[in-house]
């Protein structure tokens, strides 16, 4: 425990120097930019960071990275409470109470209750980041690939039943992203797979030029398709933090920040669910249950605290199992395996420092924000007036060239195209892309544990369901499933409704 | 009277507004919709089973059987087909077969169209017609950013007089975009540009 200490002291010294403080307020700065602007997400910001910061030393990357994802979240929450509409999906909880206050004239105060809360949720996801990450690695050390295929299998389920309104287009986008994953050379023998003499298709499609067609394309081709521009309401009152709401609303916070951490921690669930769970969770115990929706500020704090505590929660299995929490912190794992990082269990054996560095960086990127919630909030408004038919197309060069950079290759810019084109027309109907994102990045990892798996258990399957943490894993996965079908969410339900009058009855 | 056509444009901007969102829900959720995007998916599903059941075991590398390439894609292609099938049920049972309401295309319907459709030909010409094709990518992005923002405010400026002085301005922004943008990623990030 003293060394895990003295570790995050070492962690947080190494970044008091200027250039760290420059690139920790350059990148959430930039990140509240891109966070304003509705459309724009973190997955697409990280992305795009990660082809500027390509030369870069590992720290000062991932660190512009972190306080990038961070500014991101916290910026969306200025579109969605000026405009109602959320500059991030994360966001879309804070709408309603949000804009509601906005409109009532204060929406100075909206925003400084944003900001206490991102800032409070934040720090709290910081705290759990510092002492679950080492906890959980450590218990991964025991997980073999039969643990490892149920975990991969449960994250993409989990995302597809979960994310979006549909599960079954949430699964069916998860099955796709896990296909895809398999395009290319494959991990044990090098054969190419569904690449039909296709040479370019060895190396498979690339992570973050498929994500920057995903998320930066398809939302070029969703802004410039809607036409409908929103009035900016106007600010009038102050935007300063309020701290004496969260001690107001400290259960509130608290409920949220656990909330958000969970559903970070969760695979493919990400900031948005828990930002809705969190206020949903305070819509039922709130004593001003019939202002949710209308301009409660116990509303607008859970969105905002669950769904940036949700941001480190995130970061939590990236580190401890190199599976992400959620798509924007899939990319932040690609840009550390880019910088010769390997998240997994093995990352607190072989470079223990990093996982401090982390929280040093979160802790920065909170700090920063707070900072930019202090000062530069009017000006940084400014962004909003930008039309989105100048916007846009600027957005898409920056998708051209985050694309190219990775690899130098024309390839990657048509995978982008063509992934950001098929993005595009399936989210029309309904189909969600975070399932697909977990999909492309865990597919290796689904693959290889199969197969390994099945070597070391000669073929037998009873291994994936009788190994303790295996057939948990299973358990809560095929439930999952179950119960996002109706005609068996009926019977479930009618069968525990049933077993619990059962029991009552014979207590009395 | 200014206050009366305020709030007029206003309802008119909320009318315009909701009829987008309903057409979006419609889009999302219709049974016939699904109906076709679940055969697309069933098919695929069969196509990725097969090809999986094709593809080289490698006994002549005497590989172990349960490490076959085509293990999890096959198991991928059956579980596409299991998904498409119980989407194919659904949308039967909510009548994805019969008469479907009569959705009529308004011309903002069609304005959002002819947009989408100018947007994606235009970001394919560049990506596609324009990057790495001998040209400076500074050029290229100015062409394309010059084209696409003089095209997408054609007809509001249009309706204000003032189609000159778009072009104009587009250049300028066209131009800028392209300089700033390949002077920070190469000079500055040394990133290479395509």
């Amino acid at each position: 425990m003293f060394e895990g200490l003295q570790m995050l002291g070492h962690s947080y010294l190494s970044f008091l120097n200027f250039w760290s403080i420059v690139y920790g307020l350059g990148g959430a700065l930039l990140g509240i930019l891109v966070g304003c602007m509705p459309g724009l997400s973190a997955t697409l910001c990280i992305a795009l960071l990660t082809t500027l910061t390509i030369k870069m030393e590992p720290n000062d990357a991932i660190l512009i990275l972190i306080c990038a994802y961070v500014g991101t979240l916290y910026g969306g929450s200025r579109s969605a409470i000026l405009l109602n509409i959320p500059g991030t999906a994360a966001n879309a909880a804070s709408c309603a109470d949000g804009y509601a206050l906005a409109r009532k004239g204060q929406a100075g105060r909206a925003i400084g209750i944003a900001t206490s809360g991102a800032f409070t949720g934040t720090l709290f996801g910081v705290l759990c980041l510092a002492m679950f990450t080492p906890a959980l690695a450590e218990i991964a050390l025991s997980f073999g690939a039969f643990e490892f295929f149920w975990l991969a299998l449960f994250g993409v389920a989990m995302s597809g039943s979960i994310v979006g309104e549909d599960p079954i287009k949430g699964w069916l986008m998860g099955c796709l992203g896990l296909l895809v994953a398999q395009i290319g050379q494959e991990g044990l023998y090098a054969y190419d797979r569904f690449t039909f003499g296709w040479d370019e298709l060895s190396g498979g499609i690339a992570l973050i030029p498929a994500l920057i067609g995903a998320f930066g394309f398809a939302e070029v081709l969703t802004s410039l398709a809607d036409p409908i521009e929103r009035k900016i309401i106007e600010m009038r009152d102050s935007v300063l933090p309020r701290f004496r709401e969260v001690f107001q609303y400290w259960r509130t916070v608290l409920r949220s920040g656990v909330i958000g951490v969970v559903t970070g921690i969760l695979p493919g669930i990400g900031e948005d669910s828990g930002a809705w769970m969190s206020y949903a969770a305070a819509k039922a115990v709130s004593k001003e249950r019939d202002q949710f929706g209308k301009g409660s500020i116990d509303g607008l704090m859970a969105a905002e605290t669950g769904d940036m505590s949700a941001i480190p929660g995130g970061i939590i299995p990236a580190l401890a199992l190199g599976i992400p929490g959620s798509a924007p912190a899939a990319v932040l794992m690609a840009a550390m395996i880019i910088h010769g990082i390997q998240p997994g269990p093995m990352l607190m054996i072989k470079t223990p420092q990093f996982v401090y560095d982390v929280v040093a960086m979160t802790t920065m990127a909170t700090i920063s924000i707070l900072i930019f919630g202090l000062f530069l909030v009017r000006p940084l408004l400014l962004v909003l007036r930008v039309k989105r038919s100048v916007l846009m197309p600027i957005i898409f060069v920056l998708c051209t060239v985050g694309a190219f950079a990775i690899a130098s290759r024309l390839f990657d810019v048509y995978s982008m195209l063509v992934v950001g084109i098929g993005a595009f027309f399936l989210r029309r109907r309904g189909y969600e892309m975070a399932p697909f994102v977990l999909g492309l990045v865990l597919g290796e990892l689904l693959d290889k544990s199969l197969r390994r798996g099945l070597v070391l258990s000669d073929g037998s399957l009873a291994p994936f369901f009788t190994r303790p943490i295996c057939a948990a894993l299973a358990l809560v996965t095929v439930l999952t499933m179950l119960m996002y079908i109706p005609a068996v969410n009926v019977r479930l339900r009618a069968a525990w409704g049933g077993l619990k009058r059962l029991v009552f009855r014979r207590k009395e | 009277m200014p206050d009366v056509a305020a709030e007029a444009a206003a309802a008119a901007h909320e009318a315009a507004e909701a009829e987008a969102a309903a057409a979006a829900h419609a889009r999302k959720v219709s049974p016939r919709g699904d109906f076709i995007q679940s055969i697309g998916w069933i098919a695929l599903g069969i196509a990725t089973t097969i090809v999986s059941w094709r593809m080289d075991r490698l006994e002549k590398q005497d590989i172990n059987p349960y490490t076959a390439p085509g293990l999890l894609p096959g198991f991928l292609g059956v579980a596409i087909v299991l998904f498409g099938a119980l989407m194919l049920y659904r949308s039967w049972r909510r009548d994805a077969l019969g008469p479907q309401p009569v959705r009529l295309a308004t011309e903002a319907a069609r304005a959002e169209t002819r947009r989408m459709w100018t947007v994606l030909a235009l970001c394919i010409a560049f990506a596609a017609g324009l990057v790495g094709r001998g040209i400076p990518f500074w050029a290229a992005a100015a062409i394309f950013v010059t084209v696409t923002v003089s095209l997408l405010q054609f007809a509001e400026r249009g309706a204000r007089n003032e189609r000159q002085r778009g072009i104009l301005v587009a250049l300028v922004i066209g131009i800028s975009a392209g300089i700033l943008i390949t002077l920070v990623f190469q000079e500055f990030f040394l990133v290479r540009l395509p």
